[in-house]
C-alpha cells in the first residue's frame, strides 16, 4: 500500500458536489469524484468507463491556502433562443490544497505515471482552470493519508509567500479524510458510480473533519493586539 | 503517449470592457492575492468560435467520403455487433436519402460485384454527426418512419470542426455530447489592475436646441487595462477521434491557431476600440502533459525604470519556460515564438522566432507530421 500526493494549486478551481441548476458552486476542497474524475482522465477512461476500481481510493485533503470566492456570470447564446441561458459558476481563487490518495501499490504507481503523461488534459475541477506543472507530488510508501498529510515534510505546506505573510505565525491547516468504520463524519455525496453523461450516479461517504495541522509560519504576521498588553499590564 | 499543443500569449489591452460581469464590470479576478483583470475563458472561445466562419470552408470539415452509406453502417456495426451489414447499409441509404443526399449505385463491371450504394459527390460529416446518425438508426425499429427533418437535425448543421475543438453538452439528449478537445483557461492580468469609471453624459438634441440646460442622461461605464496572459491547449489525440479525418485535424488546428491570434471577445467595443492583437504568441508541442505558465505571473509584474511591464512579464514569461524544463524535465517537441520587434530580444527563450503566419505554417507541418500515425475513421 502507498499513497498518492497531488498539489492542487492554481489561479482558480472548482470543485462541487452540491450544484443544481443555473448556480454552479465551488466547494471549499476538493471533492472525491473531482479527484477520481482527474485520475480518471490522467488514465485515459473515457466518461463511460468504469471507475470502480479508482473508487475504493482513500483520500485525505489538506487545506494550504483556504482561497477566495469568484462568481463569474456566464452566458451562453443558444442559437434560435431569444434569451441567453445564464448561470453563476462559483470558482476559488488563489487556493491550494494538498491531496492524499492511498491504495494497492501497483494502483498508485500506474496512477502516479499516469498523471505525468496524462491521456487527456487535466484540470481542478473544471476545464478552463488547467491542472499546475507541479501537480504530481510523489508517491509515499506511507499507507495511511493522515500521516502523510500531517508529516510536512512528506508534504511540505504549499501556500505561497504572500499569504503566509499575510498571516499569523502559526497556521492552522484543515484536514478532512474519508471516515474510518466507527468514526464520526459528514455525509458527502461525491463518491461516482458512473460518470456518463447520460447516467451520471454518485454515492456517499463519510467524511471526518479532523485535528487541523498546526504549522508554524516563519513569515507570518506577529499577532499583537494592544488592548490585551493593556490589561495584561494592569 | 498523447500530443498536446499549447498556445500561450501576452496581449495588451486599453482602457476597455470587453468582458464584463452582471454588474457590468470587467471580470476580475484575484491570483496571488491581488486583483487583476480577467477575460473569461467562455468569452474567449465565443470570439474563437465567431472568427471560424472566415477561416474555414463549411464544407472542409470531418470525413470526406462518397461512400457515406457504408460508413454510417460500418458505424452501426460497432454500435451494435448483431446487426447485419447489409441491413444496416439499407437503413443507412434511406435515412441519407431522407436528408436530401443522392445516392446511386456505382455501375459494376463485368464480372465484378455490385458495389454499394455512394453519393455523386463528396460529402462531410464529422466523426460526431456519423455516431449519430449510426445510434439514432440502431434504436429505430422503422427507418422509413424517421422525417426528413429528424435526419437532418441528426446529421446537425453545426460546424463540426467548432465541436470537435470546443465541445458541445445538451441537456435535454446526452448522446449528443462532444467532449471539447480543446482547454481554454481563464486571461489574467499579469499585475494588479483595478477597475476605472468614466463618467459619461449624454445630450438630448431636441433638449439642447430648446436652450434647456442639463444632460439627457448621465451614466459610468467601467473600465479596465491590462497585460493579460492568455493559455490554451489541444489534445490533438481527442480532436482526431472527434473529427475522424486528418486533415480536418490540421484545418481545425490552424484555424484555432490563427483565431487565438486575431479574436478577441467584443463586449463595449464600440466605446472603447481596444483591438489590439498580442505582443507575444508561443506555441508549443508537447508530448508528455500540456503546461500552462500561469505561475510566472503569480507575483504580479510591477514596472521598473529599466524596463516596462510588457519586457518583464515577457521575460518572466521565458523564464517560466526555462525553470519548467530545468526543474521537470518537460520539454516541448517544438516550440515557436512570434513577438514584436521590441519584445523579441526577451521572448527569444520561447522558441524559434517567427511571424505569426510562418509559426502558423511551421504548425501546420507538424500536427500533419503527427497525424500522419493515425488512423481514420473508417480505416
Amino acid at each position: 500500500m502507498s499513497t498518492l500526493i497531488l498539489r492542487s494549486k492554481g489561479p482558480m478551481q472548482s470543485w462541487a458536489v452540491n450544484s443544481r441548476y443555473t448556480t454552479r458552486e465551488a466547494g471549499r476542497e476538493p471533492s472525491k469524484s473531482g479527484v477520481i474524475g482527474l485520475v480518471a482522465a490522467a488514465l485515459g477512461r473515457n466518461r463511460g468507463d468504469a471507475v470502480d476500481d479508482l473508487v475504493d481510493l482513500r483520500m485525505g485533503v489538506r487545506t494550504d491556502q483556504p482561497g477566495r470566492l469568484l462568481v463569474d456570470y456566464h452566458t451562453a447564446k443558444v442559437p434560435g433562443n431569444k434569451h441567453s441561458t445564464l448561470s453563476w459558476r462559483h470558482y476559488l481563487s488563489d487556493a491550494a490544497f494538498t491531496i492524499a490518495l492511498g491504495g494497492e501499490d501497483s494502483v498508485i504507481q500506474g496512477i502516479a505515471s499516469a498523471v505525468q503523461d496524462p491521456r487527456f488534459p487535466l484540470y481542478l475541477g473544471r476545464r478552463s482552470c488547467p491542472a499546475p506543472i507541479d501537480l504530481f507530488g510523489g508517491v509515499s510508501v506511507e499507507s495511511d493519508v493522515e500521516v502523510v498529510l500531517r508529516d510536512l515534510e512528506i508534504t511540505p505546506w504549499l501556500a505561497s509567500e504572500w499569504h503566509r505573510k499575510q498571516i499569523g505565525k502559526i497556521a492552522y491547516l484543515p484536514l478532512s479524510r474519508d471516515a474510518r468504520p466507527g468514526e464520526n463524519g459528514e455525509l458527502v455525496r461525491d463518491v461516482p458510480q458512473s460518470f456518463d453523461p447520460r447516467n451520471r450516479i454518485y454515492d456517499s461517504r463519510s467524511v471526518a473533519r479532523l485535528e487541523p495541522i498546526v504549522v508554524e509560519n516563519a513569515d507570518g504576521v506577529e499577532e499583537s493586539d494592544p488592548f490585551f498588553d493593556l490589561v495584561k499590564e494592569g | 503517449m498523447a500530443t498536446f499543443i499549447d498556445f500561450h500569449a501576452l496581449q495588451t489591452l486599453a482602457p476597455s470592457n470587453v468582458n464584463r460581469g452582471e454588474d457590468g464590470a470587467p471580470k476580475t479576478a484575484y491570483f496571488g492575492g491581488v486583483q487583476r483583470q480577467r477575460v473569461s475563458s467562455q468569452a474567449l472561445k465565443a470570439a474563437q468560435r465567431r472568427d471560424f466562419a472566415g477561416h474555414l470552408d463549411r464544407s472542409d470539415l470531418g470525413v470526406r467520403t462518397k461512400r457515406i452509406a457504408e460508413l454510417v453502417a460500418r458505424k452501426m456495426l460497432q454500435v451494435d455487433s448483431k446487426i447485419d451489414f447489409d441491413d444496416a447499409l439499407a437503413q443507412a441509404e434511406v435515412a441519407l436519402s431522407k436528408a436530401g443526399l443522392k445516392l446511386t449505385a456505382p455501375k459494376a463491371k463485368k464480372g465484378e460485384d455490385q458495389k454499394p450504394v455512394s453519393a455523386g459527390y463528396l460529402v462531410f460529416l464529422g466523426n460526431h454527426q456519423v455516431e449519430r446518425l449510426a445510434e439514432r438508426l440502431v434504436s429505430t425499429d422503422d427507418v422509413k418512419s424517421l422525417t426528413k427533418k429528424a435526419v437532418q437535425e441528426v446529421l446537425d448543421t453545426e460546424h463540426a470542426i467548432d465541436v470537435a475543438l470546443f465541445g458541445r453538452m445538451v441537456a435535454d439528449d446526452a448522446a449528443l455530447n462532444v467532449d471539447a478537445a480543446a482547454q481554454v483557461a481563464h486571461a489574467l492580468g499579469v499585475h494588479a489592475a483595478q477597475p476605472d469609471f468614466d463618467f459619461f453624459t449624454a445630450v438630448d438634441d431636441l433638449q439642447r436646441a430648446d436652450e434647456e440646460t442639463g444632460a439627457g442622461m448621465l451614466g459610468t461605464v467601467e473600465m479596465m487595462s491590462s497585460t493579460l496572459y492568455r493559455y490554451a491547449t489541444i489534445n490533438v489525440d481527442q480532436l482526431m477521434e472527434n473529427l475522424g479525418s486528418r486533415e480536418a485535424v490540421v484545418r481545425a488546428v490552424q484555424a484555432f491557431a490563427t483565431t487565438f491570434v486575431e479574436s478577441l471577445p467584443t463586449g463595449k467595443q464600440n466605446t472603447f476600440a481596444s483591438h489590439t492583437l498580442p505582443e507575444v504568441v508561443s506555441v508549443m508541442v508537447r508530448d508528455r502533459r500540456p503546461v500552462s505558465f500561469v505561475n510566472a505571473f503569480e507575483t504580479p509584474i510591477e514596472a521598473d525604470p529599466g524596463a516596462n511591464r510588457r519586457q518583464l512579464a515577457t521575460r518572466a514569461l521565458a523564464d517560466e519556460a526555462k525553470s519548467v524544463e530545468v526543474t521537470y524535465g518537460f520539454v516541448p517537441k517544438r516550440s515557436w515564438v512570434s513577438a514584436v520587434p521590441t519584445l523579441r530580444d526577451d521572448a527569444s527563450g520561447l522558441g524559434s522566432l517567427l511571424s505569426t503566419s510562418e509559426l502558423v505554417g511551421e504548425l501546420r507541418s507538424a500536427v500533419e507530421e503527427v497525424v500522419a500515425e493515425f488512423d481514420e475513421a473508417g480505416e
